[in-house]
């Protein structure tokens, strides 16, 4: 009883093709299992391996290496709060202790009880001019204040769907994605 | 390329080109602590232990052990900056490391503690709480990780993956977090697990079958080579209040280069079982040799062929010759079985040594499951591979260890005809211009296979691509065996009496059996009905001498005293030849191999063992080197 | 004080932004994008383009500050093999955002540069490493990479030749250390992500073994400019020996926190005061990192450092990333040096000893002397750990860099770390000091 989804075992298998040497399709491959599970199993990271024609205890120790690799349950939204030099000096502290309380967890890594939030607070995310800042699933949210973050959480808890797209390790999945509207500047 | 002239602390030094300023040192006596280091192992500076200043060169320390010679060097490792980095190097390793030396095994024989002795800091300053871990952890029945007293060396991990392609042990977290553990928790599987216990240079990994067993310094240490099969592996075997309390290994660049398998290391605790065998006995009932061999010699002379002779893998070149000389004389006719033994037949002329893998351009390996049937000499395949250019072709019907090199062309036969298999291969690209010479190592496909077509077909493909054979036997000394006509193959059904020397019969005593002489060193259900029992020894008690798989003879050395009443093997056999009538009178071991080197060519060696007192060697830094 | 030269003419790097859609191929090209690679692969040879760089002058703009047509250059020629570029793209030092801004507004330049810098190793295949957590330049890179094949810029035979060249991309999942070259090269290879011990270097042996150039986004963006305009245009800016133009990124306590394209050789005042508005309401400007938090720090007083990146190793410090980070006297140093030092031996890669223990040792006295139980002991535990994590003692400049942050921020602000370890108080602000 496959933890993956046959689909995705085959993109796994097709990856190595595309590196010059196969090991190297081992970061996207468990990017792609966890994109499904949420988060990586044992088992999920058992199956990378046997996909890649690796052993399970190298994938584990890649997964174990890189902190963007989940172990445990993530809840469906994760923010990354950045609380390292910039954003600290600039209340980095105060948000992440109103995010706290607006998903109701005491701590990083615990999951709310509706099972839709957690967060972990991280090192720089290289966004300094927009300090403090996080990062929400895939999407970097900037100059965040206690109104920002109530309301990037109320967002999310009444969308159903992902608000995120979702990634290919490169290009062949998505499409160009049409005109984005011009961004904030700096300076 | 021409030798290099450095000086190393006013030492002047010459070296082959390319060697590292660490093993240089060494031959000037000259101590440069490491841990990651291991002349095995890929170096990788990781540690920063070795550091050193050395001119011409960076104006910041360099590690020794990263670092080849170069003509006109000038190293210095008392420096001021060396010296203090060292000791600043091993106060950060002993941050975190807890106070076990009392409780810990390798203390005694630990690289931490003798470097710090001699390059650390006198006094600590280390006032803190340190980090903590489960502890210990079972890796697998045999070995027993502790993480609190791993420095992080990598040694296990860089082994695994590097000389055993495997990646069941691996390093999770990252930073101070970092620790050692086997894929998801499972138990270690490989064969090859034991030698991280050599490599570890703390207490971090350690052997549970010898655990808590005795201090270094309590025991003495023989060096012998190893029983379990036909590569012939040299060990060193440990020995205490008469008891054989562990087994490493011991450096033979010729065959195992340091590597042995977990055979080898972690099964020899069946010599200290107290139930042993110690005299010999007649339906049950004590007795005395003689009556016991009278008892033999009348149950089993003169049967002809319906006498069964069972011999074990292990069967020493000396015992062959006496069974040699029993099967040319009274026990004439008789059936014999050498259990363990492959299917393969005696070599036609010289064959492939096992260090010559190391140059080989191409290796083709048949009918064979190396990692199972001859551990260590895959692991040399696997080096002639990754570190050395080798291209592998393997022809066995299943998967083997050796397709995780994406490069290993593997085909897949069915079973019994490896050999057509094999007289395809000259045309194969990878042999048309190997352009050196081609390895051709086979098995007997576990008996799937015709051993004289396979092996015709492996000696014309050695001569068509400039080759040359190695049979991969796997019973301990089924090549000695061979060569003195011994090494039986024929079925034991239908006989009447029985000699089973050694292990019994792996398929059993033959219902037929009604005389039943079993020499045995435990007690077994087989001997239930035997009519004469005779206690035996040990790999651990015996002298002899192996012949291992590529033809080299190889003498053991008993770290254990043999003790009366158990008799060596030759011996028993020679008064069970007397009583049989023959006329023999050995003194000793040695004359039996003076006659065996006469009669055997192929094995003249047997005259020539070793200094039966060599010095001992040096086991300040732990079994392996440091 | 190296003499700035006076600036002239416009920006380099920043020269299109601001023009809407410039992320997009048809903008990018209208400008006169891609005019430089079309030339270079055309009509050029690859020591052509390395001799032009080497008149501009380009020196490495993610911290190293290697000149870059050298680097170029130590990747040998007649190889057999591929050859490869490697762009590292995993921009993680704490304050800086340069490289970010540059992919998220301009995506097409990197990958014209890459490809460029590809012709001039005589290789055909860049990689963008980039950090797992920039999502949206990510896709950005994607697309613009997707949109030069559709336009026959890159692929088998851009602009008609038959020099094949592609730009791919590889994502990190979140370590710092990838930064750091080798460990870059490890993690391209699918491994932990460990530095090597060098030599070898990646000219010789990089990326899957086969020679690399590692460059850094900022760096790789500045080549079509100068391919365009001239290497000998881009040296009239900048210093003497420090050409060019580069980004900084300016965060903390002040004004405008942004990203500025600068010209080598102004003042760091220019920069905090003048670009960045200087310190925020009611505050002094107390301590700022000339190059991210990896750079030794320097006191308000000495705001009138130059620019320079050669003045500034002078004074021990560096250039570094460009990523300024300014406090002020509502701050505590000492705190803030125990969160880099947080910072450091979280992202410690575990491979070398004294960055591996010193680091965490480092924090846990922090955490002593912040929890008013240090002491002189813990003064000297906190000095034996930076010396013993400089001087070519760990083999990554990370460790360095946790050195310098104790030893920068001691040497200059001894009071405040006294005042925690000796008088168990701090007397930083008036205000409740919270880093």
């Amino acid at each position: 009883m496959s933890t993956l989804s046959a689909h995705l075992l085959d993109e796994i298998k097709a990856l190595p093709a595309r590196y010059p040497q196969p090991r190297s399709a081992v970061m996207p491959a468990l990017d792609l299992a966890q994109e499904e599970l949420g988060y990586l199993t044992p088992e999920a990271m058992t199956e990378v391996a046997t996909a890649l024609n690796l052993d399970a205890g190298y994938v584990e120790g890649v997964a174990t290496f890189y902190t963007l690799f989940h172990l445990e349950p993530i809840g469906k939204h994760r923010f990354y709060m950045c609380t390292n030099l910039s954003c600290t000096l600039r209340g980095a502290g105060e948000i992440v202790e109103h995010l706290r309380g607006v998903i109701g967890v005491k701590e990083p890594g615990e999951v709310s009880s509706d099972g839709l939030f957690s967060y972990e607070e991280v090192e720089c995310m290289g966004a300094c001019e927009y300090a403090p800042m996080a990062r929400v699933d895939h999407r970097y949210r900037y100059d965040l204040t206690p109104e920002k973050i109530d309301q990037l959480v109320a967002e999310r808890k009444s969308s159903s769907s992902p608000l995120s797209p979702t990634l290919s390790p490169e290009g062949e999945r998505g499409k160009p994605k049409p005109k984005r509207v011009s961004r904030k500047k700096s300076g | 390329m021409p030798d290099i002239n450095l000086t190393i602390d006013g030492h002047k030094v010459t070296v082959p080109a390319g060697t590292l300023i660490v093993e240089a040192a060494k031959t000037a006596g000259i101590e440069i602590p490491v841990f990651c280091y291991h002349h095995k192992l890929d170096p990788v500076g990781a540690c920063r232990l070795c550091l050193v200043d050395f001119s011409p060169g960076p104006p910041r320390p360099q590690t020794a052990c990263t670092t080849p010679v170069a003509e006109g060097m000038v190293v210095r490792t008392q420096s001021a900056m060396a010296v203090q980095a060292r000791a600043d190097i091993l106060e950060f390793e002993l941050v975190n490391h807890p106070l076990d030396c009392p409780v810990c095994d390798k203390g005694g024989e630990c690289p931490l503690q003798d470097f710090t002795f001699r390059h650390g800091y006198p006094t600590s300053r280390i006032d803190g709480p340190r980090l903590h871990f489960k502890k210990p952890i079972p890796l697998s029945e045999n070995i027993a990780l502790d993480r609190e007293r791993c420095v992080l060396c990598y040694r296990c991990t860089r082994y695994y993956d590097e000389v055993a392609w495997e990646q069941e042990l691996t390093v999770g977290q990252r930073g101070v977090q970092s620790f050692i553990t086997s894929q998801f928790d499972q138990p270690l599987q490989s064969v090859f697990s034991g030698n991280i216990i050599d490599l570890c240079p703390v207490g971090a990994l350690t052997s549970r079958v010898w655990r808590f067993e005795s201090r270094p310094w309590d025991m003495a240490h023989t060096e012998s080579v190893c029983s379990k099969c036909a590569v012939g592996c040299s060990v060193t075997m440990w020995e205490r209040r008469g008891q054989l309390v562990r087994i490493t290994s011991r450096e033979n660049d010729d065959i195992d280069e340091g590597w042995i398998c977990d055979r080898g290391r972690f099964d020899y605790t069946d010599v200290n079982d107290p139930k042993r065998l110690r005299t010999p006995t007649i339906d049950g009932a004590r007795a005395t040799w003689s009556a016991a061999l009278a008892g033999v010699a009348a149950g089993i002379g003169g049967k002809g062929n319906k006498l069964g002779i069972s011999l074990p893998a292990d069967l020493t070149n000396e015992e062959a010759f006496l069974f040699k000389h029993l099967l040319d004389g009274p026990l004439r006719g008789a059936k014999v079985k050498m259990h363990g033994r492959t299917a393969i037949p005696a070599p036609a002329g010289p064959t492939l040594r096992i260090k010559e893998i190391d140059d080989a351009k191409v290796i083709v390996i048949v009918a064979s499951d190396t990692e199972q049937d001859v551990p260590i000499v895959n692991l040399r395949v696997k080096k002639a591979m990754s570190k050395r250019g080798a291209k592998l072709i393997v022809i066995h019907p299943d998967g083997v260890d050796l397709d995780r090199n994406p490069h290993t062309v593997h085909i897949r036969n069915e079973k019994g005809s490896a050999a057509a298999e094999v007289r395809k291969l000259a045309s194969h690209e990878l042999l048309k211009n190997p352009g050196g010479l081609v390895a051709i190592l086979f098995g007997d496909g576990h008996g799937s296979e015709d051993m004289n077509e396979l092996a015709t077909a492996c000696g014309d493909l050695a001569e068509q691509v400039g080759g040359k054979e190695m049979p991969l036997y796997r019973a301990t000394n089924e090549r000695g065996a061979l060569a003195l006509g011994v090494a039986g193959w024929d079925s034991l059904d239908g006989v009447t009496s029985l000699l089973s020397w050694g292990a019994p019969p792996t398929a059993g005593i033959p219902s037929s059996v009604r005389f039943l002489v079993a020499w045995d060193h435990l007690p077994r259900p087989e001997h239930a009905n035997a009519a004469v029992v005779l206690p035996a020894t040990t790999f651990a008690e015996r002298q002899g001498s192996y012949t291992n798989l590529e033809g080299t003879v190889q003498f053991l050395r008993p770290p254990i005293a043999v003790q009366p009443p158990l008799k060596e093997a030759w011996e028993a056999l020679m008064e069970m030849s007397v009583a049989l009538g023959l006329d023999m009178d050995y003194p000793g071991i040695f004359p039996i191999q003076r006659e065996l080197a006469a009669l055997v060519p192929a094995l003249a060696a047997v005259a020539q063992p070793p200094d039966p007192e060599p010095a001992p060697e040096r086991v300040l830094i732990g079994p392996a080197h440091p | 004080m190296a003499e700035r030269r006076g600036t002239v003419g416009g920006p380099v790097l920043t020269e299109w932004f601001g023009k809407p859609d410039l992320h997009t191929l048809d903008v990018y090209r209208s400008l006169g994008g891609y005019s430089a690679m079309q030339k270079v692969v055309t009509s050029m040879t690859a020591q052509q383009v390395i001799d032009e760089v080497k008149t501009s002058g380009l020196r490495g703009r993610g911290g190293a500050d290697f000149p870059t047509a050298m680097k170029w250059s130590f990747v040998p020629k007649d190889h057999p093999g591929p050859k490869y570029i490697v762009v590292n793209a995993d921009e993680s030092e704490p304050g800086s955002a340069k490289d970010r801004y540059l992919m998220e507004n301009s995506p097409h330049m990197l990958v014209e540069g890459a490809a460029i810098a590809s012709f001039a190793i005589g290789g055909h295949h860049a990689w963008i490493y980039i950090r797992g957590e920039y999502d949206l330049p990510f896709e950005m890179l994607r697309d613009a990479i997707a949109e030069a094949h559709a336009k026959g810029y890159l692929g088998d035979h851009p602009f008609g030749t038959d020099y094949p060249l592609d730009v791919r991309l590889y994502r990190g999942h979140g370590a710092y250390i990838c930064g750091e070259e080798t460990a870059l090269l490890e993690s391209l290879e699918g491994k932990r992500a460990q530095p090597r011990s060098r030599p070898p270097f990646p000219a010789l042996k990089g990326a899957w073994g086969m020679p690399t150039a590692v460059n850094n986004v900022e760096t790789l963006s500045t080549v079509p400019w100068i391919m365009r305009n001239g290497g000998a245009e881009y040296a009239k800016r900048g210093t003497e020996k420090a050409k060019g133009t580069r980004m900084v990124t300016v965060s903390g306590d002040i004004q405008r926190p942004g990203n500025y394209e600068i010209e080598i050789g102004i003042t760091y005042r220019d920069i905090i005061e003048g670009l960045a508005g200087g310190a925020l309401p009611g505050r002094q400007l107390k301590v700022f990192w000339p190059g991210g938090s990896s750079a030794k720090v320097l006191p308000a007083s000495m705001l009138d450092t130059s620019t320079d990146l050669d003045g500034l190793k002078a004074l021990g410090t560096m250039g570094g990333s460009g990523g300024i980070i300014v406090m002020d006297d509502s701050h505590c140093v000492v705190k803030a040096a125990a969160r880099l030092l947080r910072f450091y031996a979280f992202e410690s890669c575990g491979k070398c000893t004294p960055c591996r223990v010193g680091g965490n040792w480092a924090v846990r006295t922090y955490e002593r002397i912040l929890a008013n139980e240090g002491s002189q002991l813990e003064l000297g535990i906190l000095e034996r750990v930076s010396e013993g994590l400089q001087n070519g003692r760990c083999l990554c400049g990370l460790g360095d860099a946790a050195g310098w942050v104790i030893e920068s921020t001691y040497r200059h602000f001894r009071d405040e770390y006294e005042d925690h370890a000796l008088r168990h108080t701090c007397n930083v602000g008036k205000a409740l000091a919270h880093a």
